[in-house]
């Protein structure tokens, strides 16, 4: 009994030993380039650099829990990113458009994909592999191995703008004020089924903290420029996301599927339906990465995305999402992003030598999945 | 024949005198998480000598197999094993092959891409300077070896997989002698074997034993252990019930001693009213995964009706299993089957159909099968029938613990939260939460496989209360289980496995256990009658 409670209370703080690591990695960065860190205007940077690869750490979470990998990711977001530059800069669709299309197109490759994984029974492993190669070739013959600009402002703007700020306080406010009514609405339907309640100040504790975090968020970025919309977007995919995750009967099957597919199947499941849709749902996140990374740097590059899977793959590991599937968290891949870009961030203020950083980085992925396993959270299974 | 009575002086045990025995196990006890699985065996080999071990599915054998291989290392288990009269403490496979007891198991651990020398000195390799193989003298001792089991006309340099199972059964025993092994343990040797691929073996034991090599032979084919054993050992439920030299026993007697137990109160039955035929099964044939024209199950159909428990007895390997999950959707392989529900013709081609037409099935391995480890009790519970507690994909959180909370209170499953990670429960509670997931869809037959396997006793009785109110609800239980005493304490009518085909079909009234072993082990004492 006692080592379980040892254990829940560990997989319980997992965000707060997480957080913790940031705030560590934020301090040691603060200090070592006498305060220019922890500043508003770096902050949004890197919040904006984390973005894409949270938007693929989203999509990624999802494959990993279910058991799979996905490593054609990176080729698809530069093939998708491609596609979206050619549309708007050479057959001069309009923006909404082209993000449309380029949206449906993510979600058939990524069930193409998991239509291969799925009935045609090829290893994951091996369709990602086969995909990075296919993909990143498509993307180089169908722009000819040439960057593509510029693109139309309208679409520059979704990488490049930020949202009002006096809009993003009545956002956070609006976010603060749904968790206040959902936290309510959940104690009071429990309190008439007759169900046990988690101590209310737990709730209250819970609900201030996030508070506060929202306030601070705003607050420091409206300091800026306000929040960049790719950050905001990506908030709106957490929110979504992790909804999925832990609302749906579409998460509690990917859980399931990934914990014990025999299991699952036997339960009356459609393990290869829950699997194709995750699969379809990476495709359609490659797909926002894609469109945003053009609209960030202005351009359809053929080489865009290169390493995204390897990067979005350590967010999810970083943050706590079980090898073997069945266990992770939407939030703790992101905070895994979030590290990823600190790290990242950091290090070019520091101006250390490229070669390092991925020493460094390479070094801090092993060692927080060691971490991870010495806490014991991803044993079973 | 090999003498250990000149070692005994080392032994520093001045109670033990000079042993006969080569090997001998002494009050065994092995518990699991509190379920004594092994309560106190005793088994013991002199050179030569071949002793048969026997006992019914779940008896323990396999688990005392495991304690005496070092599978369950020196420590984990209570009692003494004595090796040339000193105590062996083994803490691993290899130390006990070291001391040369070696264990040829059911499925045949050969590598089929590897050569027939190759797979002899797995392991154990001939090397020459430097670590390279010398494959000369692996070839040459191999085929020796194989001379010594008058196999002829191998190439010991082709793959494994160019011979049969029979061959496939002879180069393991090779490679145990390869090891040197004084201690043969053969786990059902013949299970795979054709007739005359089994006479070669028996008279190839027989020859070993003039050698002075010591065997355990497990088997459920007791004319084999009639010919080839000295001595018999029975087990049953993990105790020691008899030893006696073979010429004393009969194949009857043997039988009578496996399962000579009396029902107890464990089967709380209570009267429920047998309706009429819900359910056909017609025709249900399984193949073979890998080998598509072997039949695991061969056309066999059964009636069930409103209301009854039927019973499916048989032997391990029998196509109990195959036949249910066939009838489940969920067989892996090709299957064939004609299922009528209610008088309507079902298909069924995956659990969910089946789930949907209202079976239910709840499967023999809980850990593989059944539980996924890491999501909550709660979680588990309600995993076939999330779309009950859910709005346009959303789940009502509060409406599926309400649910969670009620079947956990029914079945009393011991979870100090719902949230808990059902992995970290006993298999009695995880069995629980598996059943009552299963029930939850609210099924006309429900499929039990092996309902109370790694059960503890209190467990079982709610499991069996269970599916007493379930029956007199009227609905239909089929319950595939290995122990006896459970088919015939629990089951209104008993069908009877062997070797995919239907071999009885009999009212449990005035039942015994031997009439139902008799039929389930010996092929052609028993053809199906009429219920």
């Amino acid at each position: 009994m006692q080592a379980q409670q040892v254990q829940q209370l560990f997989v319980r703080y997992k965000i707060l030993a997480l957080l913790l690591a940031v705030a560590v990695i934020w301090l040691f960065f603060h200090i070592k380039t006498n305060g220019i860190f922890v500043t508003p205007n770096n902050l949004s940077n890197l919040f904006r650099q984390m973005a894409i690869t949270g938007m693929l750490a989203c999509g990624m979470v999802f494959v990993i829990i279910a058991g799979e990998i996905d490593l054609s990711i990176g080729s698809m977001l530069g093939l998708l990113g491609g596609v979206v530059a050619i549309l708007a800069v050479n057959h001069g669709w309009g923006t909404w458009s082209a993000i449309g299309v380029v949206l449906l197109l993510g979600l058939a490759i990524g069930a193409f994909n998991g239509f291969v994984v799925t009935k045609m029974r090829v290893p994951s492993f091996i369709v990602g592999l086969g995909g990075m190669l296919a993909f990143r070739g498509l993307v180089l013959y169908l722009t000819d191995s040439q960057t593509i600009a510029p693109v139309p402002d309208d679409l520059v703007a979704l990488g490049q703008g930020f949202v009002p700020p006096r809009l993003s306080i009545y956002i956070g406010g609006l976010i603060f004020l749904a968790l206040v009514a959902l936290t309510a609405r959940r104690r009071v339907r429990r309190a008439k089924l007759g169900l046990q309640q988690g101590a209310l100040w737990i709730d209250v504790a819970k609900v201030v903290a996030i508070g506060v975090f929202i306030g601070a968020f705003v607050h420091m970025l409206n300091d800026a420029d306000g929040i960049p919309i790719p950050v905001m977007i990506l908030l709106a995919l957490l929110a979504v996301f992790s909804y999925i995750a832990t609302q749906t009967v579409f998460g509690r099957h990917i859980y399931a599927v990934g914990g014990n597919m025999e299991a699952t199947r036997l339960s009356g499941v459609n393990v290869a339906g829950v699997k194709l849709a995750v699969f379809a749902i990476m495709g359609l996140m490659c797909a926002f990465a894609g469109i945003i990374t053009v609209a960030r740097t202005g351009s359809g590059s053929p080489s865009a995305g290169t390493g995204g899977e390897l990067d979005a793959i350590s967010a999810c590991f970083i943050g706590g999402t079980s090898m073997r599937g069945g266990s992770g968290t939407v939030y703790g891949a992101l905070i895994g992003a979030l590290v990823m870009a600190s790290l990242d961030s950091g290090m070019q203020l520091m101006d250390v030598d490229n070669s390092w950083q991925m020493i460094i980085k390479g070094v801090i992925l092993v060692l927080a999945v060691w971490v991870d396993v010495l806490s014991g959270s991803n044993r079973n299974a | 024949m090999g003498n250990p009575a000149g070692e005994a002086g080392f032994l520093h045990d001045e109670g033990v005198g000079v042993s006969e025995y080569l090997f001998e196990m002494r009050d065994i006890v092995k518990e699991f998480s509190g379920v004594r699985a092994l309560n106190g065996i005793n088994l013991a080999v002199r050179p030569g000598e071949c002793v048969g071990l026997c006992g019914e599915n779940g008896a323990g054998k396999s688990t005392l197999m495991k304690v005496l291989s070092g599978v369950y290392p020196y420590g984990t288990w209570e009692g003494e094993i004595l090796w040339d009269g000193k105590p062996l403490h083994a803490y691993s496979v290899r130390d006990s092959e070291k001391a040369g007891i070696v264990i040829i198991h059911q499925e045949l651990m050969l590598v089929p891409q590897l050569s027939v020398a190759e797979n002899i000195f797995l392991g154990n390799e001939i090397r020459k300077f430097g670590g390279l193989m010398d494959y000369d003298a692996m070839y040459a001792k191999a085929d020796a070896l194989l001379a010594r089991l008058k196999l002829k006309g191998v190439n010991v340099a082709a793959p494994v997989s160019n011979y049969g199972g029979g061959y496939q059964q002879l180069f393991e025993i090779a490679k145990a002698l390869a090891k040197n092994a004084r201690l043969l343990i053969l786990d059902e040797p013949s299970s795979s074997l054709t007739s005359s691929e089994t006479d070669t073996l028996l008279s190839i034991i027989e020859d070993l034993k003039r050698e002075g090599v010591a065997c355990v032979y497990i088997s459920h084919k007791l004319e084999e252990v009639a010919r080839v054993c000295d001595t018999v050992t029975v087990i049953r439920d993990g105790k020691h019930i008899l030893t006696k030299p073979m010429s004393e026993m009969t194949t009857h007697s043997i039988i009578t001693a496996m399962v000579g137990r009396e029902i107890d109160n464990l089967f709380p039955k209570s009267e429920h009213h047998v309706g009429e035929v819900i359910f056909e099964a017609r025709h249900v044939t399984c193949w073979d995964v890998a080998n598509p024209n072997r039949k695991r199950v061969d056309d066999v159909s059964f009636e069930l009706r409103r209301g009854e428990i039927l019973g499916i007895a048989g032997l391990v390997g029998a196509g109990r299993t195959e036949l249910v999950s066939a009838i489940f959707g969920a067989y892996p392989g090709r299957s064939t089957a004609e299922l009528v529900l209610e008088g309507k013709p079902i298909k069924v081609t995956s659990p969910q159909q089946a789930i949907r037409a209202g079976l239910s099935l709840v499967p023999e391995d809980r850990k593989r099968q059944g539980i996924v480890p890491l999501l909550g009790v709660g979680d588990n519970i309600t995993l076939a029938t999330l779309q009950h507690y859910s709005h346009a994909g959303r789940i009502d959180r509060a409406a599926e613990l309400q649910t969670v909370e009620a079947e956990i209170k029914r079945l009393r499953v011991k979870t100090a939260s719902p949230e808990l990670a059902i992995a970290g429960l006993s298999g009695g509670n995880q069995q629980k939460a598996v059943l009552t997931k299963m029930l939850l869809p609210n099924p006309k037959v429900l499929i039990l496989d092996e309902p109370t396997r790694g059960v503890d006793v209190g467990s079982k009785f709610d499991i069996y209360t269970l599916m007493f109110e379930l029956a007199a609800k009227g609905v239909s239980i089929i319950m595939v289980s290995s122990e006896m005493p459970e088919v015939l304490g629990v089951s209104d009518r008993v069908l009877v496995m062997g070797e995919g085909k239907l071999k009885g079909n009999f009212p449990n009234v005035g039942l015994t256990q031997e009439q139902v072993l008799a039929a389930a082990i010996d092929s052609a004492a028993a053809t199906p009658n009429a219920a």
